[in-house]
């Protein structure tokens, strides 16, 4: 279970580091990309926060939902705001829906261990998706 | 129940200021903003009303378990008539999605061994149900706010 907790703080300094690498670079970046990359990057920080705390914490599901809707509205919102208002709305509303459903997803599981590995496989491919196509434009 | 009878209340006049707002100005602004807007009401507005129709309808008739999705569907038929055929699948899409959401998370509340969560006597059932919807209701209250505030400026 120190696992999920080591794999929870690597998360949050990816994000934060990915942010800021935005803030350099985001006068190259058209809207229509910083839409999809905000609600990629809320809807992603809420299922993670709510997969890996309630695995570490599986009596307290009341709390974790708050927490997990809490990341995902702060994340979605922090990455809208570096680009347009409708960005930031988006990215908010969408980060509230996935942080309520996510901690139900983490308590249904069978082979957490598995889930987890498939979960950063994903979040990885989406950064590398993301890395792409700034490239590109 | 007469709590989540207030906050589905609450949600209504939210839902139907920001109808009025967007009826009295989306000719303002262009597509793409309301296609923005029509998606984030459409999917929480959905969300928080099928939520408090799951959990006070009556569990054992079967008869009402498509009310919620239907409501969802309608709340994006009326957001998503005001402009062309792109918003209307946007809004048509989202209200079926957050409400088939507010559904399921409506009956993970009232029967938490669904999902094995470990929460056994009914007091603590009850207190679950009553904070998870405060916070839903709260959260809806948020957006909507947000968009109103859109509207103005």
């Amino acid at each position: 279970m120190t696992t999920s907790a080591i794999l929870l703080y690597v998360d949050v300094w990816i994000v934060l580091c990915f942010y800021g690498y935005l803030l350099k670079i985001k006068k190259r970046i058209g809207f229509q990309l910083g839409m999809n990359i905000s609600i990629v990057m809320g809807g992603m920080a809420a299922l993670l926060s709510g997969v890996l705390l309630i695995i570490q914490f599986p009596f307290h599901f009341t709390f974790i939902t708050m927490i997990s809707t809490v990341a995902g509205l702060t994340v979605g919102a922090f990455f809208g705001l570096l680009f347009d208002y409708q960005t930031f709305v988006t990215g908010l509303t969408n980060g509230i829906i996935i942080g309520l459903m996510s901690p139900m997803i983490g308590t249904v599981i069978e082979m957490p261990s598995m889930f987890i590995i498939f979960l950063h496989g994903f979040f990885v491919f989406s950064l590398l998706t993301i890395f792409h196509s700034i490239k590109r434009s | 129940m007469l709590l989540i009878i207030f906050l589905f209340i609450w949600n209504l006049i939210d839902l139907s200021s920001v109808y009025w707002l967007f009826k009295k100005k989306h000719r303002l602004f262009d597509d793409r903003f309301s296609t923005t807007m029509c998606m984030a009401i459409t999917m929480i507005s959905s969300f928080a009303l099928a939520l408090y129709l799951k959990l006070l309808l009556p569990v054992n008739q079967s008869g009402f378990y498509l009310v919620p999705i239907i409501v969802g569907i309608f709340i994006g038929l009326l957001f998503g008539g005001f402009i062309q055929s792109p918003a209307l699948l946007t809004g048509i899409y989202n209200g079926i999605m957050g409400s088939i959401m507010g559904m399921m998370f409506g009956a993970v509340l009232r029967n938490p061994a669904l999902c094995n969560i470990p929460i056994e006597s009914v007091a603590m059932i009850e207190s679950n149900i009553v904070s998870l919807a405060i916070f839903t209701a709260c959260s809806h209250a948020l957006v909507s706010q947000f968009i109103r505030y859109s509207f103005k400026v």
